[in-house]
């Protein structure tokens, strides 16, 4: 398929992404065999924002279809399986990761060597990202017959309550005994697991400590990486957040980035425009952003991957593991009130030094899009840098016209040159 | 075209003039106005109105009109329903002034956004409440964190200008209240059900609308007239019609009668319904049972749990209450609501099931294909319209309809 955009710049990639290629591919033929007959291994399907060290101290292998909605987006095979979905009576105007994994679930077949996700044993939706999963996850449910547990996470409207975090963590207690019940396993003696737990979140704080890390070395100029690195490195801190594995793999690219800084290689040669990214990558037009590098402009920062540097178990009670997961897992980016999202908006945009915000307002998230005008605004008016809003979606093309965003993209680079601010 | 401003001629042309009842009586409802006091205006039907009524506030519940909106527009994108859309149009456009204030609830991502775009844009001094309610429905901690959030509900209220500490006596007050409310809405439902000649679905959701923006009180009493009346004509026996197949109707907030008149004008009764704003949202009204039926009124006596005579038991008797309504689709888990329109559908001798989905809904558009296949493995086809600022697009949508009454003459041949 030819580009719609007339130059695009080609990718600097990290040396670290062949090696995340294999962790990727490994992690789903093991999910895949956990279901077979030898070392069988309990599979959970989570949302990315569900308290996936409980269920990794329980053992269980935690698969995240919101990846596979991405992976399905990002090889330009979403749309069959959305088609599938709608077929069934799905709105189109629904979520497209839901509606790809429903699609891909309904008819057996997917896009992992052709095979659909592994069929669950549990499954585990946690609310703060927003209310479509705990839809998308009862219709899964009734489809496979399965247990499902929904972690309620009310809204941290202007922080929390310590009625919302007993309510959190009267939930996560239960699960413990929920998810073990699931798979007829005994639930687990509480000091053995709670040991067991903070062994887990210790990898989980290391991996987010890492992350932190990398958007760091952003900071510099020229960026040693930008977007497009940056969302596919999310694999990791999404889906092996907890393991050893995560852990290495995130050192690794810290070492490489921080040889790119030394060395001054820069992610967008002649670096001119630093700017930051709203909401979820476009999976399948990652041309978009090879657009914005080709003028100049690279990306410093991007909400998206820094919301998961706020999973950060450092302060984690040690006598009281669940309560400190309670208040973590509701306070993430998705689940706290517009003045809490603009104040860590503003202040990422003046760590990494942005000139720049551009606003992707997906189809699919509304809670993560509906609001962004006002924080569009709020950037303009009260940090006096443009913004662009670039309204598609993350999974399904058939939302996206690249014509018109391509002259968007135009005048906001105008925008760009004429601030004083210009790098 | 049918007019969304009243009852006319149109609605009910072939079962005049028993049907002219139900007009009469809407412009009683019309010509009432509530009284001069404090009024609040609320967002969902999970605000349990006992609160403001305890706290001496008139409670209004704050919809979306039809038509087009402008305001909201520059700050909502497109794929926000038109329910969000309309209902942020109104507050930008001055809908709050004369409210103390308004609340919200947790209902779904749009109206958190609606209620996240208000509060940055209100003007100065305006009061918003946040009902911060869970999206569970049981499970451990669910019942004390709901009471702990209509606690502060209540709470907040007390402090607005000419509002008053809300007691456990006064929560039993408002509570028998809404009962009287609710139990003749039940009347005008059964009504509906039994004799939808002289109470048409359109209508009887047109008269429930108009008396929610009453006193209690008198909308008791109008309500009350009306189904008398019907009642005395229910004597005589309905027309034979047994070419009208009879419909339920399951949707989120409908704005206005349009689509049922529809309905109605294309050969069915509307005999039933599922809606925010009717049988589901009134809480009590008809099959779907909910205020009222699991637990006694708020503080008037024991309760299973020894009783509300305290605070804290007052609030956790209204907990269980909303807790144990029928649920709406935002609420997990969903299976409550799933048996409810089936045993509606059952129960109102319906033939089929008109589904109303509010476009850009998603917790009604997940639930509607399982719910589909269950109502059809039953016997009872079903219809999907989608419905946006409370219309169809009549022309095509009346030829969907027809066929599909065509369709369900011919099942019950």
């Amino acid at each position: 398929m030819t580009s719609a955009y007339p130059e695009c710049l080609p990718d600097r990639r990290l040396e670290a992404d062949r090696r995340l290629k294999g962790l990727i591919v490994r992690h789903y033929l093991e999910a895949h065999r956990a279901k077979g007959l030898v070392g069988r291994r309990p599979v959970v399907w989570v949302t990315s924002g569900a308290p996936v060290e409980i269920l990794l101290a329980l053992g269980f292998l935690p698969v995240y279809p919101e990846n596979y909605g991405a992976l399905c987006a990002s090889r330009k095979r979403a749309v069959p399986y959305c088609e599938e979905a709608e077929r069934a009576g799905f709105s189109q105007d629904l979520c497209a990761y839901a509606r790809a994994n429903l699609g891909s679930m309904l008819l057996g077949r997917g896009e992992l060597a052709g095979r659909p996700l592994p069929p669950p044993d549990l499954l585990v939706a946690c609310k703060n990202i927003c209310a479509v999963v705990v839809k998308w996850w009862e219709v899964t449910a009734r489809h496979f017959g399965c247990p499902v547990y929904i972690v309620d996470t009310p809204f941290a409207v202007d922080g929390l309550t310590p009625e919302q975090v007993a309510y959190v963590k009267a939930q996560l207690e239960d699960l413990v005994t929920f998810a073990s019940r699931a798979v007829r396993r005994r639930p687990p003696r509480r000091p053995a697991f709670e040991r067991r737990l903070l062994g887990v979140l210790e990898l989980s704080r290391q991996a987010v400590s890492l992350w932190n890390d990398i958007q760091a070395l952003r900071r510099v100029s020229p960026t040693p990486v930008s977007a497009l690195d940056m969302f596919t490195n999310l694999f990791p801190i999404v889906t092996l957040r907890g393991t050893r594995a995560c852990v290495d793999y995130y050192r690794t690219v810290r070492d490489e980035l921080e040889a790119r800084v030394r060395e001054g290689v820069a992610a967008v040669p002649g670096e001119r425009y630093r700017l930051i990214w709203d909401n979820i990558a476009v999976w399948y037009d990652f041309d978009l952003v090879r657009y914005l590098h080709a003028r100049g402009a690279a990306f410093v920062g991007e909400t998206y991957t820094d919301a998961w540097g706020a999973y950060d178990p450092s302060d984690t009670d040690e006598s009281d593991p669940l309560g400190s997961l309670a208040r973590m897992y509701s306070l993430i980016l998705l689940n706290v009130g517009l003045p809490t999202r603009r104040e860590r908006l503003f202040r990422m945009v003046r760590e990494q030094r942005a000139t720049g915000v551009v606003f992707h307002s997906c189809r699919s998230c509304k809670t993560y899009s509906l609001g962004q005008y006002e924080l569009a605004r709020e950037v303009r008016e009260e940090l006096g840098l443009p913004t662009l809003v670039i309204e598609a979606d993350m999974a399904d093309p058939r939302a996206f016209a690249a014509g018109p965003t391509r002259t968007r993209i135009d005048a906001f680079v105008e925008l760009l040159a004429a601030q004083p601010l210009g790098v | 075209m049918v007019s969304q401003g009243k009852l006319d001629a149109a609605m009910v042309p072939e079962d005049k003039p028993e049907a002219a009842i139900a007009e009469r009586h809407l412009a009683r409802l019309r010509a009432a106005r509530p009284s001069g006091g404090p009024a609040l205006g609320y967002v969902c039907s999970y605000v349990p109105e006992e609160i403001p009524l305890a706290a001496g506030l008139h409670p209004i519940r704050l919809g979306a009109r039809p038509g087009v909106t402008g305001l909201a527009d520059g700050v909502l994108q497109s794929f926000a329903c038109a329910f969000a859309r309309a209902l942020l149009d109104d507050l930008l456009g001055g809908s709050a002034e004369g409210l103390s204030a308004v609340v919200f609830a947790y209902t779904c991502d749009s109206l958190r956004a609606v209620f996240e775009i208000w509060r940055n844009r209100a003007p100065s001094g305006s009061r918003v409440h946040f009902l911060n309610l869970p999206c569970r429905l049981t499970g451990p901690g669910v019942r004390e964190y709901t009471a702990s959030e209509f606690r502060r509900l209540a709470e907040a209220l007390s402090h607005l200008p000419g509002a008053r500490a809300v007691t456990p006596e006064r929560l039993a007050g408002a509570s028998a209240a809404l009962a009287a409310f609710d139990g003749v809405v039940r009347r005008l439902d059964d009504l509906r059900r039994r004799r939808p000649d002289l109470l048409p679905g359109s209508a009887f959701l047109a008269v429930s609308r108009e008396a929610l923006s009453l006193e209690r009180e008198t909308a008791v009493q109008l309500l009350d007239a009306l189904a008398r009346e019907i009642e005395m004509a229910a004597a005589q026996p309905p027309p034979s019609r047994p070419d009208r197949v009879r419909v339920v109707v399951s949707g989120g907030f409908l704005e206005t009668e349009h689509v049922l008149r529809l309905i109605e004008e294309s050969g069915a009764h509307v005999v039933g319904d599922d809606l925010c704003l009717g049988g589901r949202g009134r809480a009590g009204a008809g099959s779907l049972s909910g205020r009222g039926a699991p637990a006694g009124p708020v503080g008037s006596g024991p309760s299973e749990r020894g009783g509300a005579d305290s605070e804290d038991e007052a609030f956790l008797v209204l907990a269980d209450r909303y807790l144990g309504r029928v649920n709406c689709p935002c609420k997990h888990p969903p299976e409550g609501r799933f048996e409810a329109v089936e045993r509606l559908a059952a129960e109102s001798g319906a033939d089929g099931v008109v589904f109303l989905l509010q476009k850009f809904c998603d917790p009604h558009a997940f639930d509607f294909p399982d719910l589909r296949r269950r109502l059809e493995s039953s016997g009872r086809p079903v219809l999907l319209l989608e419905v946006e600022r409370g219309v169809v697009p009549e022309g095509q949508a009346r030829t969907r309809l027809e066929a599909f009454i065509e369709r369900l003459r011919g099942v019950r041949a």
